[in-house]
């Protein structure tokens, strides 16, 4: 009770010298502010592409890829497997009352852009028939679905953007065939996509296998059914896993390396904005030796007095983080970006401003303690010296 | 009489020495603290203008006379052997060399070693050296053996491998015999500097091509070396052009477009580079003015007494922007020093890469940027301070 007493007086007393000495206070909200927004910042790039390309996951959709293929990529499904998936059980029918089921062939094209002269790689998608009955968000914006059979293909408007000769009635040579593009779409994604037949690329490319199956479910619980005839079946070698873990496999690499840099690069600058907090505070508590050897020497604990110089410096953090999160926010939210070949918007969230804020209880929390230390320590006979 | 005025200036100048050392460790805590943090933004800034300069300069460094011509869909067809002639009949090529190779295992299947095979021709030994370096006397020995193969001194450690050794390979690319196993003879070494997990040795282009079941009279790719490397990108164009409306289409690229395309990333990142090096400066220069502006508060019945004893108010100045100098520029060493000891590791990922020279030069130029600007208000102050408030406390 007594120490509670103490700790809220040696608070008011902490906080109300804080405008004597605003420049060193203001050293601490700023060298926070800068960390968390450089940390909330860098890491609005993992949020971003994250949203941006899970955006459409739906529990519905589900992926089928060989047992041991450890990305869709690198899958094999053989084609006269189709029907025997197609009859799979827990796959929604469409209104013709045929299974949802959609093969896709993912083919990396290298391809010299005609403006700059550079080099781009991009994947191009073979879908078999029932892709509108997979995909109904897909949102064609400008021309019109391609057609079975024929050498056409629909580009997705970040093509259009990145790239130059993918709007619609544009041609591209690719196998020694002409392809038209015949239409643009919208799709959640954070790369250009390129949709064409599935069997029509198939041969133009001299395979013979698709890479994966996507599959509509009935519910989401048929997740089970289906999974457990794969396991009843297997001769068909294959696994079936949610769209959403596919996503984020396809992420897992983008995501590391933003967040690594991340955290490498807002780690050191929490760490010089400890340094600097914590100096400033060792200065703010030099300032103030008389008046600690006073309260000392009135009976104030240690205990009170390493508690609220912690506290000051975390209640001088945390403006800070809300600050540097605000900068973020400001500056940085919705800013198309393009790392890696991506493009895709940052996101500045309600979280990484949390997160921010738990950045910087842990930087005042640091930064406060040894010189909270100090002022506890103050010799009682400071107070008698003269100044 | 000039040497004598020269050196009476400079003993001027040397007696504030001792004058800077006593301000900078006044309190030593606070100066470490501040070394520390200035040393902790250097190294910052060392790391990430050190890797954007750095990747600079290796793509810079990287030849553009040298083409890349392989499939142009990933893990498409192979290319045929025909299109070496057409690729040399082309106006503007130097020289024309083309490389092959199978994936094997070494005894376990987790021992994994990619055979690259080439014909041993001259152009090896000046094609891409800082990758990949071969002595004229090692092709010479592989050209005189059929099955011969040129390793890296590194892998020959790990297996215990020595020249004159045979070696068994098991392979998917199979023999016209239905084997898989693949027997070299050791009878040279070269230097690899790419990196990749897998260990690599150098084998006889012919011997495989021979010895193959599937894939006779195909390779992977072929390297073009033009006499021009302004021209490479419209010599690149020609020959996708050429190759075009066939069943095996290609995409060209120097070696340089390529590398520039590889590391594109982080020039991607170039702007939040500088937004980060921008937040690191303003929250330096704001926490060091301000201690340095609390010390000279601290310190001014010191500095009244100093300027009682006859120092001028230019000489005080020139004190405190010394000791920030000091400081700043050792805490700036320290960092960047620091910054260049990460680059043996990123080597490792990225040949060739270091540590720039101009990034060290222009770090420690920022670091006297940094210590002149945080200096300037606390030393103005200092200068200006009146004895007789100073010494009366006001």
């Amino acid at each position: 009770m007594q120490i509670a007493k103490q700790f809220r007086a040696l608070l008011y007393l902490n906080l109300a010298s804080i405008p004597a000495r605003l420049g060193l206070a203001c050293t601490i909200v700023i060298g926070v502010a800068c960390a968390v927004g450089v940390l909330v910042s860098m890491l609005a790039m993992g949020v971003g592409a994250r949203q941006e390309a899970m955006g459409n996951v739906s529990p519905n959709r589900a992926t089928l890829t060989s047992v041991d293929a450890p990305s869709p990529v690198q899958s094999n499904i053989a084609q006269d497997d189709a029907t025997l998936i197609r009859n799979l059980p827990g796959i929604r029918r469409n209104a013709a009352g045929k299974p949802i089921v959609v093969f896709q062939v993912t083919i990396f094209i290298q391809a010299r852009s005609r403006t700059d002269h550079t080099q781009t790689g991009f994947p191009l998608i073979g879908m078999t028939p029932g892709l509108r009955d997979y995909q109904p968000e897909l949102h064609i914006t400008a021309g019109r679905m391609f057609s079975p059979g024929l050498h056409e293909l629909i580009a997705s408007n970040k093509c259009v953007q990145q790239y130059t000769d993918f709007g619609v009635g544009s041609r591209r040579h690719m196998q020694g065939g002409e392809w038209r593009v015949v239409g643009n779409f919208d799709l959640a994604s954070t790369v250009c996509l390129l949709f064409g037949d599935g069997d029509t690329i198939l041969s133009a490319f001299g395979r013979n296998t698709y890479n994966q199956a996507n599959v509509m479910l009935e519910t989401p619980a048929a997740f089970a059914t289906l999974a457990g005839a794969l396991k009843a079946n297997p001769a068909l070698h294959l696994k079936v896993q949610h769209e959403a873990e596919i996503f984020q496999q396809n992420m897992a690499q983008l995501n590391g390396i933003l967040d690594f840099v991340a955290y490498f690069v807002g780690a050191i600058m929490a760490l010089a904005a400890t340094i600097g907090a914590a100096n400033s505070l060792y200065a703010m508590i030099d300032g103030r030796r008389r008046e600690l050897a006073i309260l000392r020497a009135v009976g104030f604990n240690a205990t009170p007095i390493i508690a609220s110089v912690v506290s000051e410096s975390v209640l001088l953090a945390l403006p800070g983080a809300l600050l540097g999160a605000f900068l973020a926010w400001l500056l940085f939210n919705g800013l198309l970006t393009g790392p890696f070949g991506n493009s895709f918007h940052m996101a500045v969230t309600p979280s990484l401003a949390l997160l921010g804020l738990g950045w910087a209880l842990g930087i005042g929390t640091m930064a406060g303690l040894l010189p909270a230390l100090r002022a506890a320590r103050v010799p009682v006979t400071v107070a008698m010296r003269a100044a | 009489m000039f040497y004598f005025r020269a050196s009476q200036v400079s003993k001027q100048y040397l007696k504030y020495l001792p004058l800077i050392w006593s301000g900078i460790w006044r309190k030593p805590g606070r100066t470490a603290l501040v070394i520390l943090q200035v040393a902790v933004a250097f190294a910052l800034f060392g790391v990430l203008q050190g890797m954007k300069s750095g990747m600079d300069r290796v793509i810079a460094n990287t030849r553009a006379d040298v083409l890349f011509v392989g499939p142009s869909n990933q893990g498409g067809a192979p290319l045929p052997m025909s299109y070496f002639e057409r690729l040399e009949a082309i106006q503007g090529m130097k020289d024309v060399t083309y490389a092959d190779g199978l994936l094997g295992t070494y005894q376990k299947p987790n021992q994994v070693v990619y055979a690259l095979a080439i014909p041993p021709t001259a152009i090896w030994v000046t094609l891409v050296p800082e990758i990949f370096q071969v002595s004229p006397e090692a092709l010479e020995a592989l050209r005189k053996t059929r099955d011969g193969a040129l390793i890296t001194t590194d892998i020959g450690k790990k297996y215990g491998w020595h020249i004159g050794d045979r070696i068994p390979f098991t392979s998917n690319t199979l023999q016209s015999n239905g084997s898989g196993t693949w027997t070299f003879q050791i009878v040279g070494t070269m230097i690899d500097r790419e990196p990749g997990e897998a260990g690599l040795i150098v084998f006889n282009y012919e011997y495989l091509n021979e010895a193959r079941a599937l894939n006779k009279g195909t390779v992977r790719n072929f390297y073009a070396v033009i006499s021009d490397p302004r021209r490479a990108a419209a010599m690149s164009e020609l020959i996708d052009h050429a190759f075009s409306n066939s069943s095996n289409e290609t995409t060209t690229g120097s070696f340089r477009e390529n590398a520039q395309q590889q590391m594109r990333s982080i020039g991607d990142l170039n702007f939040l580079i500088r937004s980060v090096i921008g937040a690191v400066l303003v929250a330096l220069l704001f926490s060091i003015t301000t201690i340095m502006m609390q010390t000279i508060r601290e310190r001014t019945p010191e500095l009244a007494v100093l300027k009682t004893l006859g120092f001028g108010d230019r000489a005080i100045f020139l004190v405190v922007v010394g000791e920030s100098l000091l400081v700043c520029a050792v805490a700036a060493v320290i960092g960047l020093s620091l910054a260049a000891g990460v680059f043996p590791y990123t080597a490792k990922f990225v040949p060739g890469l270091s540590m720039p020279l101009s990034v060290i030069g222009f770090g420690m130029l920022g670091a006297v940027l940094v210590a002149l600007i945080t200096a300037a208000p606390p030393a103005t102050r200092a200068a200006r301070l009146q004895v007789v408030d100073a010494l009366a406390g006001r």
